[in-house]
């Protein structure tokens, strides 16, 4: 043959393959970075949701358990753009498996949990990009972080772009055909976001304008409770098939996690969350890697 | 010897069969077509062989691997070019040369060779550095090619490998195609053009799913009129009759006409 290009050894065959990982992480930062409409999602997010509904209600309710209305959404703002960004890098696997490099990827004996773990690292390096633009608006909203912080934010966004990332690849694996990323918008993205209290609190005291000072007595008769107030205002707690929904959301915790190391504030047990964090990636990076295998030989 | 080796290969979705029972072997050297109209079933069997799509009845051995049992191996020996470019897009030539250098686990170093080699096969050194998105159809199909070739397979297999070039790019493919044959390369590739066919060694002709004739273009000459130096359109209509055959648009189908409507960034 001697128009072919250079031969090689043949390789060994390994669950795990570094080089295969490496190469699908890259693939989605590169393809992120030459795709400024998703940059630009981010920023619009930001800026509808933090800056104009957080500062717009912010007027009206004076503050949720001690905190202005922006800063109680930022955590929530974040997960958005991590929920976002994880879930339109999982998508478009259903296009890339019908008209992109997937089918090479499938033809070529590269091992499929290392093809899954790639994608969804990369998946959650973008939402953890894509996270860190409402987290950069911290100050303006006198949210103060430390380096420490910062670094624990990065963690749990990551932790929760995997989660987000892999669910999302199995949802792709099952799609045969799609035209447009609207329903997975409206049907998957947002549920998610409203029923996580990322925009409204479980339970709590919501200061208004205009309301009487809570006696300090009181107050600290509440803060035992685990209800804390700095103003006046009144008592939220939340109808309870809301409550219930709310409380079957897996991103719920993972969003709880980031307002404590955000906020210093949590609404869920802290075993919840934690266990959470701790269990929820990798079953679905399992499940996602089981799913994309099943690409094969289908 | 044997490359590619059918026995009682079907593949069955639902009550539709899209294969049934396909026996037929392919010597190393061969340049084999399988010819048939819409729906007939050789994207299908194409699948089948090429690890992609799973067999419901009988099995296949592709240079002298399973593709049930050992399909890791049969990936390694063939060089697969889809209908639908199978491309990233939003990368250079260069990054997806690289990923398919990892993907075949080549050590760094032989890849950066490799990819260089495949580059300068498919005259695309100038457009190394830019993102697929500007690229014409027959400069995907060269990349495409140049690709397949890059891990050294036994095989290589095209589908529909002309859809979509011009007149320039049409004989481009086919003068390549020529020289990997004269080093000795197997080609196998499913066509709906007969005259694309012509200078194959060997013809399948596929109909509904079954393999309806087989032989060298002179023989299936023979066997439908008696004689040999008939075209191969017409023998392939005496065959397989003039009937219309509509099929209903697959799921790629639809996710391909949406991309050309100019549908989702996501790409």
């Amino acid at each position: 043959m001697t128009d072919v290009p250079a031969p090689v050894p043949a390789r060994r065959s390994a669950l795990l393959d570094l080089r295969v990982v490496g190469a699908m992480w890259w693939r989605e930062l590169v393809r992120f970075r030459r795709d400024r409409s998703q940059l630009f999602g981010a920023l619009s997010r930001t800026v509808l949701w933090l800056l104009i509904l957080g500062f717009g209600l912010g007027a009206t309710l004076r503050e949720i358990e001690g905190y202005t209305y922006a800063q109680y959404i930022l955590p929530g703002v974040v997960t958005l753009n991590v929920l976002f960004a994880s879930l339109q890098s999982a998508i478009a696997l259903v296009w890339d498996r019908q008209v992109g490099l997937m089918r090479q990827v499938l033809v070529s004996p590269a091992p499929m949990l290392s093809v899954a773990l790639g994608k969804i690292c990369g998946g959650a390096s973008i939402a953890v990009i894509q996270g860190t633009i409402p987290l950069a608006m911290a100050p303006l909203l006198g949210v103060r972080m430390g380096a420490a912080d910062l670094l624990l934010a990065w963690a749990v966004m990551f932790a929760m772009g995997v989660a987000i990332t892999a669910t999302g690849v199995i949802l792709a694996c099952r799609m045969r055909t799609f035209e447009g990323f609207g329903s997975i918008s409206n049907g998957v993205i947002q549920p998610l976001y409203f029923l996580s209290g990322a925009i409204f609190p479980l339970k709590g005291i919501v200061g208004g304008v205009g309301f009487l000072d809570i006696p300090q007595a009181l107050r600290d008769d509440l803060a035992r409770y685990g209800v804390y107030a700095l103003g006046g205002g009144w008592v939220v707690e939340l109808p309870q098939w809301l409550r219930v929904m709310v409380y079957a959301n897996p991103v719920s915790y993972l969003l709880d996690l980031l307002r404590l190391v955000l906020l210093g504030f949590s609404q869920m047990p802290l075993w919840a969350s934690l266990g959470t964090v701790a269990l929820l990636p990798p079953a679905a990076v399992v499940l996602a890697a089981w799913s994309m295998s099943r690409l094969r030989h289908a | 010897m044997t490359v590619v080796e059918c026995l009682d290969l079907g593949r069955s979705f639902g009550d539709l069969a899209a294969v049934e029972a396909v026996s037929f072997t392919m010597e190393e050297g061969d340049f084999f077509a399988l010819l048939g109209p819409n729906g007939a079933g050789k994207s299908t069997l194409l699948a089948m062989l090429t690890t992609l799509v799973a067999p419901s009845r009988g099995t296949a051995r592709v240079a002298g691997a399973d593709i049930r049992t050992d399909p890791a191996r049969v990936r390694q020996a063939i060089g697969a070019v889809f209908q639908e470019p199978a491309l990233d897009e939003r990368l250079t030539a260069r990054e997806n040369l690289a990923i398919h250098a990892a993907l075949h686990g080549m050590p760094r170093r032989t890849a950066r060779q490799s990819i260089a080699e495949a580059l300068s096969w498919a005259q695309l050194d100038l457009a190394a550095e830019r993102p697929l998105r500007s690229f014409s159809g027959g400069m995907k199909r060269r990349l495409e090619l140049a690709r397949a070739l890059m891990h050294r397979p036994r095989l290589i297999v095209l589908d529909e490998p002309t859809l979509g070039l011009d007149p320039q790019g049409r004989r481009d493919l086919w003068d390549r195609i020529a020289r990997l044959r004269a080093g000795g390369m197997s080609v196998l590739m499913t066509t709906h053009a007969t005259h694309e066919a012509e200078a194959c060694t060997r013809v399948g002709i596929i109909d509904r799913g079954r393999l309806v004739a087989l032989g060298t273009p002179a023989d299936l000459s023979r066997r439908a009129f008696g004689g040999p130096g008939m075209p191969l359109e017409e023998v392939f209509v005496q065959i397989a009759g003039r009937a219309l055959r509509d099929t209903e648009a697959s799921p790629r189908d639809r996710i391909v006409a949406f991309h050309k409507r100019g549908g989702e960034h996501t790409r």
